[in-house]
């Protein structure tokens, strides 16, 4: 495709409103790229001036734009790219912010490219030894194509800009994961919570409803609020395409500690479709099943510098009360239910599973797990004894009125 | 088993053992640190395509209990015949013997 049959094929996209063609046509992937860049060699701004006004502004510009971001693609130069890209896409603005939602899939298709260039980018400075802030930059660029979006007030609800608004705050929200400075993230979250006139999430395609999901759950656990992140992962998980794999295991990833501490293990059929999570998960699965809390112990110091890479440490330290529950329930059991019991009896308990501990150590355990609902009862200091209760001594785990907001 | 046979088996065995702690940790490459939330190939897809099949009609956050055969919310039990139940009843029975219950 030589560059006039590129300019007559956006100006056909653009008179038949055909936003998957527009954004095919400004992807530097796109077969045409390549045609483009040996038909101009070493393009300049320069080089262009006899195209400028051959289509209305600014597409003239936008398809000049385009060809030099795919020379840089080409030559590997990728702070280049990446710069020219970002003036393509503010460019594109001054067209987006006068047209309805048609122009979405373009816009989100620029924006991801950006992002893609901005990772080349700055991965290539840091190989330099040099300082770059691409990523930061097509956060901010993103930001405001959000704000385009929400501010549209004139086109009728189905063609309206507003249907990015998700798309667009997960991928801002994909940005600042990258780069590991996710409390910015709340800006465009704040933003996003101020317009009340945005359609629900549920109205959304499912791609954009399970990014944007996932994210605010990745957030969520990260700033250890548990309940609302189990509750946006489940979401995430069950409205994810099953064919993504990667993409539910990694919703699975955070999704099983937290339903662990909720009570819900995750089942054999579950897991078999998961290998890499089973072999992670299995033995404290395992071990809460059994009580078996050495085997616990062990799985969370060999497992530690995966565990705190994966920011899932934590959670699964938290979640070794589940196998001391089991351990004492299997002692009670042994007891034949026994209503009134000594400290010691569970003590016993503790060290046939190879657990170290003092006599006030071992009490302490038992209390801490009867505040914490695991057991209904309370403890006599003074007679060193533990009055269970008649019925419903221990109460299955989800049963636990809100178990994630007490962590 | 000649000596030499014997000797290279322990040579092995001591091989694996040296095995380093970090080589055991499981291989989580899909969830390494720069591969990230992929793109979704189409924008929308049905129920079909989804798990929420596994729900039988539930809400997504229930457990088996609650219809979704995926998690487990109740796996106490009472009848396990291990070596580990054999010595907790051995510490019931000197509790017991010792009057302590």
């Amino acid at each position: 495709m030589d560059f006039s049959t590129f300019l007559v094929q956006l100006n056909d996209a653009i008179v038949y409103e055909n936003g998957p063609n527009l954004a095919f046509l400004l992807r530097p992937t796109s077969p045409h790229g390549k045609d483009l860049v040996k038909e101009f060699r070493n393009p300049t701004r320069a080089s262009f001036s006899r195209y400028e006004g051959s289509m209305q502004s600014p597409w003239d510009e936008i398809a000049i734009q385009y060809v030099l971001v795919c020379t840089h693609v080409a030559k590997k130069r990728s702070l280049e790219a990446f710069k020219e890209e970002a003036q393509l896409v503010s460019l594109f603005f001054r067209f987006f912010t006068e047209t309805p939602g048609w122009t979405l899939p373009a816009l989100c298709s620029i924006l991801r490219d950006l992002r893609d260039l901005a990772i080349d980018a700055d991965h290539y400075a840091k190989y330099n030894n040099q300082k770059s802030e691409c990523m930061e930059e097509s956060a901010r660029v993103i930001a405001k194509a959000f704000s385009y979006c929400v501010m549209d007030r004139q086109s009728p609800l189905e063609q309206s800009r507003k249907w990015g608004v998700y798309y667009l705050v997960g991928l801002v929200m994909k940005c600042y994961f990258r780069i590991k400075r996710i409390s910015l993230s709340k800006n465009i979250l704040r933003a996003l919570e101020a317009n009340n006139d945005i359609p629900a999430l549920s109205l959304y395609p499912r791609a954009h409803q399970v990014t944007y999901r996932y994210y605010i759950g990745m957030l969520s656990f990260l700033n250890e609020e548990f309940a609302k992140s189990e509750e946006q992962l489940t979401l995430a998980f069950y409205n994810c395409h099953v064919d993504s794999h990667s993409n539910q295991e990694r919703i699975l990833a955070h999704l099983i500690p937290l339903r662990i501490l909720k009570g819900h293990l995750p089942s054999t059929e579950l897991m078999k479709r998961f290998p890499v999570l089973d072999e992670l998960f299995s033995p404290f699965i395992t071990a809460i099943k059994k009580g078996d809390i050495k085997s616990y112990d062990q799985a969370l110091e060999a497992w530690e510098t995966r565990l705190l890479e994966l920011n899932l440490w934590l959670s699964l330290e938290k979640a070794r009360e589940l196998c001391l529950r089991s351990l004492f329930r299997r002692m009670w059991v042994a007891v034949d239910k026994g209503t009134r019991l000594p400290i010691s009896l569970f003590h016993s308990a503790l060290t046939v599973s190879g657990l170290d501990v003092t006599d006030d150590e071992a009490e302490c355990l038992v209390a801490n797990l009867i505040f914490r609902g695991f057991i209904r009862g309370y403890i006599s200091h003074e007679r060193k004894m533990v009055v269970l209760a008649s019925t419903n001594a221990f109460p299955p785990v989800a049963d636990r009125p809100s178990p994630l907001s007490s962590i | 088993m000649s000596p030499s046979e014997s000797n290279s088996k322990a040579a092995e065995s001591s091989k694996l053992e040296e095995k380093p702690k970090e080589a055991q940790q499981p291989n989580l490459s899909v969830l390494e640190e720069d591969d990230e939330f992929e793109e979704f190939p189409v924008s929308d897809w049905d129920d079909s395509k989804t798990d929420l099949a596994h729900l039988g009609g539930a809400a997504p956050g229930a457990a088996k209990s609650g219809g979704d055969k995926l998690w487990e919310d109740n796996w106490d039990d009472d009848d396990v015949e291990d070596d580990f139940s054999v010595q907790l009843r051995h510490v019931a029975r000197w509790f017991h013997n010792s009057n302590f219950i």
